[in-house]
C-alpha cells in the first residue's frame, strides 16, 4: 500500500515537471497553428542558459528561472520575426520542415558551443526529501510542481483576463476577426511564440535540476511533450496539466506493474486511445 | 573584350585542373605507400560524449607508431593514414559509412565503432568485404557469437563486467542479503544481465527485482521505490552514462540507499563523477584497464605515459573506452608487421595468432575473435577513483555498507 502510494506521489510529481514541458508546445500551437519540433531543444536550451547562471553567477536554479525565461523569450521574439513568419501562413508541412530544420541547427550548435558532456544543475538541496512516515517527497521536484501548477495558472489568467491574452485568444479563433479589432497579428505571433519559448526555457531549468543536461536531450522531450499536448488538449493551459498529470502517472504504474521496458509503449499507447476517443483531448470541447 | 575574358576564364578553369591534377597524383602516390585504417564513430549524437574517446585514441596512437616511422611491412616501412567518419549516433549511417570505407574509398583495414548494437550491425560488413575489423567499443557476447572471421574485439565479454563485482561481494561483511539487477534493452546491456544472472546464482545472492527498462529512461522513481519498499541491500545497474546519472541523482532524491550499487559505465569516467559531483562518492564500477606504470607497451612506453599523452593532447582523462580504442590501432598494427603484407586475409589470420604485451594488456583474441581481460571493481571515494578488487583478490577495502544519504 505504502509502495503505491509512493508510485502515485512520483507519477504526480513527474507530471507536474512534465506539464511545464508541455506548456509552451501547446500554446504555439494552439494559437499560431505550428507543431514546434524543437520546442525540446529550445527546453535543452534553456536548461544550459540555467546552468550557466548557476555554475558561473552562483544564481538559483529556481530564482534564476524569470532571467531564463527571458532571455528564451528574446531569442524566441527574434526567432519567430525573422525565420518562422515566413511560413506562418504556409502548409504545416512546411512549418514542420522549418522547425525540425531549427532542431537539427540547435542540437548541433549546442554541442559546438557547450561540447557533448554531461552537466547538471545541483544545488544543496537538489537531492533533499521531505519524509511522511514511508512517503518519500523529493524536494527538487516538489519545487518544480509547485511551479509547474504556478505557471499553468498565471498562464491560464493571463489568457483569460488581460487583453494582451484576450488578443492572442481571439487570434487563434478568428484572424480576419481580430485584425479588424486592431489586433496586430505579426507582433502578436511573436509574443506568443517568445511566451512559449520562455516557458520551455523554464521548463530546461526545472529539467537540469532533476535531471541532467546535454545536447541531445531534446528529441525524446519533444514527444513527450507532443504526446502531453495532445492528451490534454489545446484548448486551455490546465488540459496541459491534467495531460502531463495522466501521462507521469501511467508510466509510474505501467514501470511498477508491466515493467519499466513498457512505460513508452504505455504513453504513446494512451496517445493513441486519446486520438481515437476524444480527438481534441481529455479537456478539450468535444466536437 | 569577350575573347579576352574567355581566354581567361579558360586559363583559370586550366590551372585549376591542373592543380586538381597535382593533388590527385600526390594523393595517389600517397596512397600506394600508406595503410589506411578507416573508421566510422559517434562524433555527434547522443552517444557522442563517448565516441570522442574512439576518435581520439585512434589519432593518438597512429600518430605515435608513424612518428616511430611506421608499420614494418616485409622490408619497408609503412605509414598509417586514418579516414574516419562521424556516424551521428545513428547506426543505419554507420552501416551505410562502412560500406563506403570498404568499397569505394577502399581502405586497407577498419576500426571499430563505439558500442555494442553498433558493432553488430557493423560487423557484417566487413564480414561480407572480408576485410578484417579490429573494434574496442562493443562487448557483447552476440557480436561474436555468429561464427564471423573477420571481427575482432578488444572490449572484455559483456557477460563478465560484474564477475569480479560479484566475487567482491561474496566477501562483504555483511555480505547483501537481497540484490536487485536492473538492465537497459540494448545488445549490451541484455548480454550483462544474462551473464550476471547465473552468477549471482551461483554466489548463493538472493536476486529479489530483475528489470529490465526501457533504454533513454529518464524516469526510475518507481523502479527506485521499489528498491526501498523490497529492502534492497545491493544494486546493480547495466545502463547508459545518462540514465545511471538520472538513477544516482534519484535515488539521493527519495532518500534510497542501498548498501551498495554498481554500474557498468560511467564511474570510470571523468566527465561523469564530475557531473555528480559529492554524489558520486560509495558507487561501484568496473574497469578492464587502469593507467598503470607496470603495463608495458611498445610505442608508449606504458599505459601511465600513454594516459598522460592523451590527457595532454585531449585536455580529459582517457578510460578503458580510449585504451581499448589504441589497443585496436596496436592489434592491427601488430598483426601487419606479423604477417608481413597487407593482404586482409593474411592479416586476418596473423591477428587471430597475435599475442603481445600493451598499454591495454595483454592482446589475444579467443576463437570467437574477443580478447578476455580480467574486470577489476573500482569505487569512487571520497573524490578519488580507487582500484578496489581484481583477479589476484582485494587490492583495497571497499567503503561498505553505503551510509544513509542525510548521514554522509
Amino acid at each position: 500500500m505504502d509502495l503505491l502510494a509512493q508510485i502515485l506521489i512520483n507519477g504526480i510529481l513527474l507530471g507536474g515537471l512534465y506539464a511545464v514541458m508541455a506548456l509552451g508546445l501547446a500554446l504555439v500551437w494552439g494559437v499560431l497553428n505550428i507543431v514546434n519540433l524543437a520546442h525540446g531543444a529550445f527546453i535543452m536550451l534553456g536548461a544550459y542558459v540555467s546552468w550557466h547562471l548557476y555554475t558561473y553567477a552562483h544564481i538559483d536554479p529556481f530564482l534564476g528561472l524569470p532571467i531564463t525565461a527571458v532571455v528564451m523569450f528574446v531569442l524566441g521574439y527574434a526567432l519567430q520575426r525573422g525565420l518562422l513568419n515566413l511560413v506562418v501562413r504556409a502548409p504545416m508541412f512546411n512549418t514542420l520542415l522549418i522547425t525540425f530544420g531549427l532542431e537539427v541547427v540547435l542540437t548541433y550548435l549546442a554541442q559546438l558551443a557547450f561540447s557533448a558532456d554531461f552537466r547538471t544543475i545541483n544545488p544543496s538541496y537538489a537531492g533533499d526529501s521531505i519524509q511522511f512516515g514511508a512517503i518519500v517527497l523529493p524536494l527538487a521536484r516538489l519545487m518544480a510542481f509547485g511551479v509547474a501548477i504556478v505557471l499553468t495558472v498565471a498562464m491560464w489568467l493571463f489568457l483569460l483576463h488581460t487583453r494582451l491574452g484576450r488578443a492572442i485568444r481571439a487570434t487563434a479563433q478568428n484572424l480576419v476577426a481580430a485584425r479588424l479589432y486592431g489586433v496586430e497579428p505579426r507582433h502578436l505571433y511573436a509574443v506568443t511564440f517568445g511566451i512559449g519559448i520562455g516557458l520551455a526555457g523554464a521548463a530546461g531549468g526545472l529539467y537540469g535540476t532533476v535531471s541532467q543536461i546535454n545536447p541531445y536531450i531534446g528529441a525524446t522531450l519533444t514527444a513527450k511533450s507532443f504526446a502531453i499536448a495532445i492528451i490534454g488538449g489545446l484548448d486551455n493551459p490546465l488540459g496541459v496539466i491534467v495531460g502531463g498529470l495522466f501521462l507521469g502517472i501511467v508510466e509510474s504504474l505501467t514501470a511498477l506493474y508491466i515493467g519499466p521496458t513498457f512505460a513508452d509503449v504505455a504513453s504513446f499507447g494512451v496517445l493513441v486511445l486519446v486520438l481515437i476517443v476524444r480527438p481534441s483531448g481529455l479537456l478539450g470541447k468535444t466536437a | 573584350m569577350p575573347n579576352t575574358m574567355i581566354l581567361k576564364r579558360n586559363t583559370r578553369s586550366l590551372s585549376l585542373l591542373a592543380a586538381a591534377a597535382a593533388l590527385l597524383m600526390s594523393a595517389g602516390s600517397a596512397m600506394a605507400k600508406d595503410i589506411v585504417f578507416g573508421a566510422s564513430v559517434q562524433l555527434t549524437g547522443p552517444v557522442a560524449n563517448t565516441g570522442r574517446y574512439y576518435r581520439d585514441a585512434y589519432e593518438l596512437a597512429i600518430d605515435k607508431i608513424n612518428a616511430a616511422g611506421g608499420i614494418k611491412v616485409g622490408n619497408e616501412k609503412q605509414k598509417i593514414v586514418l579516414k574516419l567518419y562521424d556516424n551521428q549516433s545513428d547506426v543505419n549511417l554507420s552501416v551505410r559509412q562502412y560500406t563506403q570505407l570498404v568499397s569505394q574509398d577502399k581502405v586497407n583495414f577498419l576500426l571499430g565503432p563505439f558500442a555494442s548494437n553498433f558493432a553488430l550491425a557493423d560487423s557484417a560488413v566487413s564480414e561480407k568485404y572480408r576485410i578484417p575489423m579490429v573494434q574496442g567499443g562493443g562487448a557483447s557476447d552476440q557480436i561474436f557469437s555468429r561464427k564471423f572471421k573477420y571481427i575482432f574485439g578488444t572490449l572484455a565479454p559483456a557477460s563478465n563486467y560484474f564477475g569480479s563485482t560479484i566475487d567482491m561481494m561474496k566477501g562483504l561483511n555483511p555480505a547483501p542479503k537481497s540484490v536487485a539487477l536492473l538492465y537497459a534493452d540494448d545488445a549490451f546491456d541484455v548480454s550483462v544481465a544474462e551473464g550476471t544472472r547465473p552468477k549471482l546464482k551461483e554466489a548463493g545472492l538472493n536476486v529479489a527485482m530483475d528489470e529490465r527498462y526501457s533504454t533513454n529512461a529518464t524516469d526510475f522513481n518507481s523502479l527506485l521505490s521499489q528498491i526501498r519498499s523490497k529492502n534492497i541491500e545491493a544494486v546493480l545497474v547495466a545502463g547508459h552514462e545518462t540514465e545511471i546519472l538520472n538513477f544516482v541523482r534519484q535515488a539521493k532524491s527519495l532518500a534510497v540507499a542501498p548498501k551498495m550499487y554498481s554500474f557498468t559505465v560511467g564511474v570510470p569516467s571523468e566527465d561523469f563523477r564530475k557531473a555528480l559531483g559529492k554524489d558520486a562518492d560509495y558507487a561501484f564500477g568496473m574497469t578492464a584497464w587502469l593507467p598503470s606504470a607496470d603495463q608495458k607497451d611498445r610505442w608508449f612506453g606504458d599505459a601511465a605515459q600513454f594516459a598522460a599523452a592523451y590527457k595532454a593532447k585531449f585536455n580529459y582523462e582517457p578510460d578503458y573506452h580510449a585504451a581499448s580504442g589504441a589497443a585496436d590501432v596496436e592489434a592491427l598494427a601488430q598483426a601487419i608487421e606479423d604477417a608481413g603484407t597487407t593482404d586482409p586475409a593474411k592479416v586476418r589470420d596473423a591477428l587471430a595468432k597475435v599475442k603481445f604485451e600493451s598499454l591495454y594488456g595483454t592482446i589475444a583474441f579467443a576463437a570467437n575473435g574477443q580478447i578476455d581481460l580480467p574486470q577489476t571493481v573500482i569505487q569512487v571515494q571520497g573524490d578519488q577513483l580507487e582500484a578496489i578488487y581484481g583477479i589476484h583478490g582485494a587490492i583495497k577495502p571497499p567503503k561498505y555498507p553505503m551510509p544513509a544519504w542525510n548521514a554522509r
